[in-house]
């Protein structure tokens, strides 16, 4: 289990939305059709996609998940950024890709 | 002659779209915009259609039924059918498969059923935006098999386009794709390109509309024009 501020200091990855720091993340779901998302998240996971619009946060709100990394240079648009901060849902974004972000995190909570 | 179409609407049932957009609403701005063919395409769902009917019926346009079906792809198609028995008998095989998630309003809007006069009679408790269990290819086939017209939407947006998801426009029987920008900023080989305004607030109705040459303005019409390519836009 790692804090939201871990995620943002140990990833290093350029912040869109600051989230709600009191939230935890527990484990990651990698996924880019928001259906499956829907349907077979854990709540307390972090979002690995590349599904840079705003139904990711409606998504990520309804299955509980506190955090969303965009990958391969998405960047957030900006109805995005404020559903997320009306959420209280954080937002990072990289250049690596889905299979990196997944690495780095699966480390950092030691599940790998 | 000369018809003005649109045929990608949301009304109030469908969870992003305003909840002030009623199918007669939708009737009555589209006709005073100068529409003569208007489609009502909600999200994975018939249910409005009736009254979108009926307010056609009293307007005097044609009405034009349809799905915006989200394929497992998660790929969005028009499915416009010449009768209301026919959409409806469709809405109902869509509406079976789709995931069992309940909607949650405050995240993605309401889902309101509604009559002609515009009173909400239901809010449907079923997620519409989920995803339909069907394929694409064989969802395209199965709206050509039943007389329908089978329109990939959006063709060139990021999210929920075939280009998107898919990488690639399949050689698949359309009878038309649906473009935002007109010339397509992607590959669409010899298909009848359409615009449609996917309005989902009042000011969005008749953004988009374009123009078919036909010799009726019906269903009959559509068909015949997107066979011969007989397609003109706004601008």
């Amino acid at each position: 289990m790692i804090s939201i501020e871990q995620l943002f200091s140990h990833l290093g990855y350029k912040k869109f939305s600051e989230g709600d720091l009191q939230k935890t993340i527990t484990t990651g779901y990698t996924s880019d059709l928001l259906s499956d998302v829907m349907g077979n998240a854990d709540e307390g996971s972090v979002l690995i996609t590349i599904q840079a619009h705003k139904n990711t946060i409606a998504v990520a709100s309804l299955v509980g998940m506190p955090a969303i990394i965009l990958c391969n240079g998405r960047t957030p648009t900006e109805d995005m950024i404020g559903a997320a901060k009306e959420e209280g849902i954080a937002i990072l974004a990289t250049s690596e890709s889905q299979f990196t972000a997944s690495y780095k995190v699966a480390k950092l909570l030691a599940l790998v | 002659m000369r018809f003005c179409i649109d045929l990608h609407n949301h009304s109030c049932l469908s969870p992003c779209g305003s909840d002030v957009m009623l199918p007669s609403i939708l009737a009555m701005e589209a006709s005073d915009k100068g529409i003569d063919i208007l489609a009502l395409t909600d999200h994975n769902c018939a249910r409005n259609l009736g009254p979108f009917a009926e307010a056609c019926e009293i307007i005097g346009i044609t009405g034009v039924f349809g799905i915006e079906v989200n394929t497992v792809e998660e790929i969005h198609v028009l499915a416009l059918f010449e009768t209301l028995s026919q959409a409806l008998e469709f809405g109902k095989w869509v509406e079976s498969i789709l995931p069992k998630i309940k909607n949650s309003p405050r995240l993605f809007g309401k889902q309101y059923v509604c009559d002609v006069a515009g009173n909400y009679i239901e809010e449907v408790d079923i997620f519409l935006y989920g995803q339909a269990n069907v394929s694409f290819d064989n969802l395209i086939e199965l709206i050509i098999g039943q007389g329908g017209l089978a329109i990939p939407a959006h063709i060139d947006r990021p999210s929920n386009s075939v280009t998107a998801n898919l990488g690639f426009l399949p050689r698949l029987p359309y009878s038309a794709v649906e473009s935002i920008i007109v010339p397509p900023i992607v590959e669409t080989y010899d298909y009848t390109v359409i615009q449609g305004s996917d309005a989902h607030y009042m000011e969005h109705i008749g953004r988009r509309r374009c123009y078919i040459e036909a010799q009726t303005g019906n269903f009959a019409g559509l068909k015949e024009a997107f066979l011969k390519n007989n397609i003109s836009f706004m601008n």
